[in-house]
């Protein structure tokens, strides 16, 4: 079956370049979502077992998706993706339960790299 | 609207991606201030439009606190696109920013000067290159120039002589957490400049 993977960021080019930087090949259920809320609706339904989640975004932060999906317990791996790269958000976002840190202009081979690293991509 | 003030308007993707372009950016730039002064500075969303040289004062009184400032610009230049970074500094941020980089000479104007230098090189330097960085054009920085101490706002944008009618800005605000330090980035391209750079754009779009 299709994994579920989610793409959470307000800004359209950002959420292009995202897909963009995921491996060929890779059998997904690929939703988008352009702002937190939007994110959390979206992993509430099961749409994304695998999230790559901006930090700076309106409505609700990605800070403010982690604390919920920590709180309600929600079945996501989360890849931060961001532009903010200052040590503190690194491991704010850490200390917040995200899985791994990519950061922004995404390089093409970096989310595959660490998709291995996890085991989410076995074999493509 | 005419034809040309159309041709000088923006699309939503445009906007979109000048957006996440300065969010990269000044999230590289926030980076090296962050590590400088040992402090977590706080991102907010950039505002990019195309402003008139009559809405340079609002974009600038907008921003910050409009009396009590200090400001710095720095002119950028490469692959024929040209523009100002305009820094201005609320000068309520000048003590918290003299102990976070250990300055122990008097905080005169001279000192708040070698202060707004620091920070201004930082600040601009990191954005200027992060964005050339992104649409593939590097750009040589000019010698920056101290446009006025202690001053209003408004004394800062008297001070230029306009001969632009509308222009592409972006605007970032910086603040750092837990302490009083705040400062505005205005970034100004030069009318002549937004085509090409606009052409970057839709490449990076495409």
């Amino acid at each position: 079956m299709a994994l579920p993977v989610l793409i959470c960021d307000d800004s359209s080019f950002a959420r292009k370049q995202m897909k963009r930087a995921l491996p060929e090949g890779w059998d997904i259920d690929l939703t988008f979502a352009g702002n937190g809320l939007e994110g959390l609706d979206a992993i509430r339904q099961g749409k994304g077992e695998v999230v790559f989640l901006d930090l700076t975004m309106p409505e609700m932060d990605g800070y403010g998706v982690l604390e919920a999906i920590r709180k309600e317990d929600l079945p996501a791996m989360v890849i931060v993706v961001s532009g903010d790269i200052q040590p503190d958000a690194q491991e704010r976002v850490k200390k917040l339960g995200a899985m791994a840190f990519i950061k922004k202009p995404i390089d093409v081979k970096k989310a595959t790299e660490i998709l291995t690293e996890f085991g989410i991509l076995s074999e493509v | 609207m005419g034809a040309y003030a159309m041709t000088m308007s923006l699309t939503e993707d445009q906007r979109d991606c000048y957006q996440e372009i300065t969010n990269v950016a000044m999230g590289q730039a926030a980076d090296r201030l962050a590590r400088l002064l040992n402090v977590y500075v706080i991102l907010p969303i950039p505002k990019v439009n195309m402003i008139s040289a009559s809405e340079l004062h609002m974009a600038l009184a907008g921003t910050t606190v409009s009396d009590n400032v200090s400001a710095v610009c720095q002119g950028f230049i490469g692959s024929g696109i040209a523009g100002e970074a305009l820094l201005v500094f609320n000068d309520a941020s000048f003590s918290d920013l003299a102990q976070l980089m250990n300055y122990k000479g008097p905080l005169d104007r001279h000192g708040e000067l070698e202060l707004l230098m620091d920070v201004s090189s930082v600040l601009i330097g990191a954005c200027i290159h992060g964005i050339g960085e992104q649409i593939e054009v590097s750009f040589n920085q000019c010698h920056p120039v101290v446009l006025g101490q202690h001053c209003h706002v408004d004394d800062l944008v008297k001070s230029g002589n306009h001969q632009w009618s509308q222009t592409l800005a972006i605007e970032i605000h910086y603040e750092i957490e837990d302490v009083n330090i705040s400062c505005d980035l205005l970034l100004l391209f030069t009318e002549d400049s937004v085509a090409k750079i606009n052409q970057q754009i839709d490449y990076l779009l495409d």
